[in-house]
């Protein structure tokens, strides 16, 4: 494939290396945190796969048990090769000096994808591992060997079709535009996977699972997940008819043509074209950023910002966050995932629209945005500008909380509060009038409790924290306090509708007091220099 | 114009875990000067400017900047104060006239004046058809010029200097030598901190070099060249921090890849 496997393996070497010591060269707090982290997502994905391997339990077929696992294995690659090792395929920050060296055709190319496919691989096992147990104690010990086995096989032949695909797109743009191009693709991927989830849950017949028997179709063998199902079932029990056979030459050749394609054909033009991108970066023309009068930001500054500090802390957020690409990556799925959550209950068969205006089922839509709170105070820290942040300790500013009231007033302003005016005139007109101030009173609710996730934050400068290490364990015990609190506001909301007519504006002053005593007191009480210094490195 | 002191530096300490960076510094340093702050790497050069720069504030020792105290008053301190580090690494996403309105905003001045003054002062650079794209696409250069038009923004008193010629090309390098000079006549002082031995030796009133974490000499060129007359401040700058043997070295070095 044009590779030297000594320099392949000293290059994947390095880059395992490399991500060992980026942990260990964090800031203390931060080491703790991403090392917690690790270890947290490793449970998380373990639990993932307990909680899908319920549903497999009940199967009795195998052909339908492997078709099933692997493709919940599939899924879950092609949606972390998207969110999370995107930046690791295009990663062109080590060329300068590995490409001035006599590095052998593929090689570096390669070694990038084996540095996806270790972690791809530890991945699929974290979420397999049951299903694993589980298939050995249903069919056989040489049955959950082989399933192991094509565990390997699909991760490959994921990350094969996950380089075709960014080779398509690479096709459709170039420099700056295709670094866009990529974020908004990642984004709606994201959604797709999650609409697709929920609606599939929401159609599956659970009182037929158990014996569900998938038909082989002739469009059957050109589905991946049956490839390996097909393998699976023809070795662990024995069954070499034509169909079996057709689906071990899949299973087995498919993948071995995807790593020789791979290395032999996608990988170099892949390396070519990310080269063009990397110059196009420097010699694609240059545009002037016009800054047109947005009223909707000189209304809400002049408005929600009192004093000149705060005021150029909101202006320079403002702009920030329509250009930061990892904070719309990470910020625009949740309210992707929250639109089609509210959505799906309308899909349903015993849907009633004239029964569901007749109660306060807008509540809960409108509490539902109090995900978004949690996600956008992560967000916001979460980017590459780690190194710039040294500008804010050399200002002549009393104390820091100033900066981060500015900043978590522009990113809701900006992009939370039209999304939530959009869909509360959408309720209004389902569900009459009468609910403005309920929407107004869920409105501060939930700027409350997105100033309490943020303020609770460790103080770190926005879009300087590496993305793994933005919560820490002991934030994970305050998400789950904060959130306590937000559904006991959710709840305190509903008794006061029900209690006596116009009961629930009781709770507008409540929240204006409050609010303006966490802008006030709070925060400054919550983020000092201290704590900051201690969370941003100058250097 | 009678010459001021306007830094007061008495045993200044600093310790980064178990190391000692800095021993004991002390310093007094007078207004309209350009001082030439050197030393090897690692000798705590950058600590030192940081330290004055508010951007690291656990050290021993007391520092006094425009007759107020740095750990009690930073604040009424930063506002006579600019500081260009050595790498220009700025918000990447916004344009030089958009940070720099966020900078001026920051230190009081209005809108308008910010944007005039953005305007003229990368002018000089030749950058005004720059200055509304983005960070992301300059040069080091670039980005290095329009972090000096930052931070002689509010026209400060004092202005920190962490080698700032770094990346700029020859026209702009003999454009900022000109403007220390022009400054410093002004009244304005110059902490200036280099590795380039002749552009320190060329514009500095005094040459403070520091070693280990000590001030080891501090004086004009003229003073300290009395002592031993040196051919440059090059050859005195090897010779006092005990590294005369670069010809074996450098013959150690080509015999070390040649055989």
């Amino acid at each position: 494939m044009g590779a030297d496997y000594n320099q392949f393996i000293r290059i994947l070497r390095l880059k395992l290396t490399i991500d060992d010591r980026r942990i260990k060269g964090l800031g203390k707090n931060q080491q703790k945190a991403t090392q917690n982290m690790l270890l947290k997502q490793s449970f998380t994905q373990i639990f993932l796969g307990i909680f899908f391997s319920t549903f497999l339990m009940l199967i009795k077929s195998a052909f339908t048990f492997y078709f099933f696992a692997h493709m919940f294995v599939m899924i879950m690659m092609a949606m972390m090769i998207i969110s999370e090792f995107t930046t690791i395929l295009f990663d062109t920050s080590d060329n300068v000096i590995i490409q001035p060296l006599p590095i052998k055709g593929n090689t570096q190319s390669l070694a990038r994808n084996a540095h996806v496919f270790v972690y791809l691989t530890l991945i699929a096992f974290n979420i397999s591992v049951i299903s694993i147990i589980t298939a050995i104690v249903k069919f056989g010990f040489l049955s959950g060997l082989i399933f192991m086995f094509t565990i390997l096989a699909n991760v490959l032949f994921t990350l094969f079709l996950a380089n075709t695909l960014y080779l398509v797109i690479m096709r459709l743009a170039s420099g700056e535009h295709l670094k866009n191009v990529l974020m908004y693709f990642q984004i709606v991927i994201a959604i797709i996977f999650m609409a697709a989830y929920q609606f599939g849950v929401n159609m599956v017949d659970r009182s037929k699972i158990q014996d569900m028997i998938l038909p082989v179709h002739w469009y059957t063998y050109l589905v991946p997940p049956a490839f390996f199902s097909g393998l699976t079932e023809a070795f662990s029990s024995m069954i070499f008819d034509i169909q079996h056979l057709i689906f071990i030459a899949e299973g087995l050749i498919l993948p071995i043509i995807a790593i020789y394609v791979t290395g032999k054909y996608l990988t170099p033009v892949f390396n070519r074209k990310l080269m063009d991108l990397e110059q196009g970066d420097r010699v694609s023309k240059v545009k002037n950023i016009q800054n047109k009068r947005n009223y909707w930001f000189r209304f809400t500054s002049k408005f929600f910002v009192r004093n000149a500090e705060e005021r150029s802390a909101y202006q320079m957020m403002w702009r920030m966050t329509g250009r930061e690409r990892l904070f719309k990556q990470s910020f625009f799925p949740s309210i992707g995932y929250i639109i089609i959550m509210i959505i799906v209950p309308f899909f349903k068969k015993s849907f009633d629209l004239d029964e569901l205006v007749q109660g306060d089922m807008y509540l809960l839509i409108l509490y539902a945005f109090l995900i978004v709170a949690a996600t956008l105070s992560g967000s916001m820290l979460i980017g590459n500008n780690q190194h710039a942040v040294w500008i804010f300790r050399t200002l002549p500013v009393q104390s820091p909380a100033v900066y981060f009231k500015g900043f978590i007033k522009a990113a809701f302003i900006r992009f939370f509060v039209p999304i939530y005016g959009f869909l509360g005139i959408i309720l209004c007109c389902l569900w009459g009038i009468r609910i403005l101030p309920d929407i107004l009173i869920a409105l501060m609710s939930i700027y409350l409790i997105t100033l309490l996730f943020y303020y609770n934050n460790r103080p770190t400068f926005p879009f300087a924290s590496e993305k793994i290490a933005t919560q820490g364990g002991s934030s994970a015990i305050k998400f789950f306090m904060i959130m306590a609190i937000a559904v006991a506001i959710g709840f305190l909301h509903k008794i006061l509708i029900h209690w006596f007519t116009m009961a629930n504006l009781l709770l507008i002053p409540v929240y204006i007091l409050t609010i303006f005593w966490v802008n006030k007191k709070y925060v400054f009480k919550k983020i000092t220099w201290d704590q900051v210094d201690k969370e941003n490195n100058y250097s | 114009m009678e010459s001021q002191t306007i830094v007061k530096i008495q045993n200044l300490q600093k310790k980064y875990g178990q190391k000692q960076v800095l021993h004991g510094i002390d310093l007094e340093i007078k207004s309209g000067q350009i001082i030439g702050y050197i030393g090897p790497n690692g000798a705590g050069k950058s600590t030192t400017v940081k330290i004055l720069c508010g951007l690291i504030s656990e050290f021993q020792g007391n520092i006094t900047i425009f007759d107020k105290d740095l750990r009690t008053q930073a604040i009424e301190i930063k506002k006579q104060v600019g500081y260009i580090p050595e790498n220009a690494v700025l918000y990447e996403s916004l344009t030089p006239m958009e940070f720099m309105e966020f900078i001026g905003e920051m230190r009081g001045l209005g809108i308008e004046q910010t944007r005039d003054k953005a305007e003229k002062l990368m002018d000089i650079f030749e950058m005004k058809p720059n200055l509304n794209q983005r960070i992301s696409t300059f040069s080091k250069g670039m980005r290095q010029k329009v972090m000096i038009c930052s931070a002689l923004l509010h026209n400060p008193d004092l202005i920190f200097m962490d080698e700032p010629l770094s990346g700029l090309d020859a026209n702009s390098v003999i454009m900022v030598k000109e403007m220390l000079v022009h400054l410093a006549r002004e009244g304005k002082t110059v902490f200036y901190s280099s590795h380039i031995m002749d552009v320190v030796e060329k514009i500095s009133d005094r040459i403070i070099l520091i070693d280990q974490g000590k001030v080891i000499a501090d004086g004009s060129f003229v003073e300290l060249n009395k002592l031993a007359n040196d051919e440059n401040l090059e050859k005195m700058f090897t010779r006092l921090t005990g590294n005369t043997n670069h010809g074996e070295k450098a013959e150690a070095f080509i015999n070390a890849f040649e055989k």
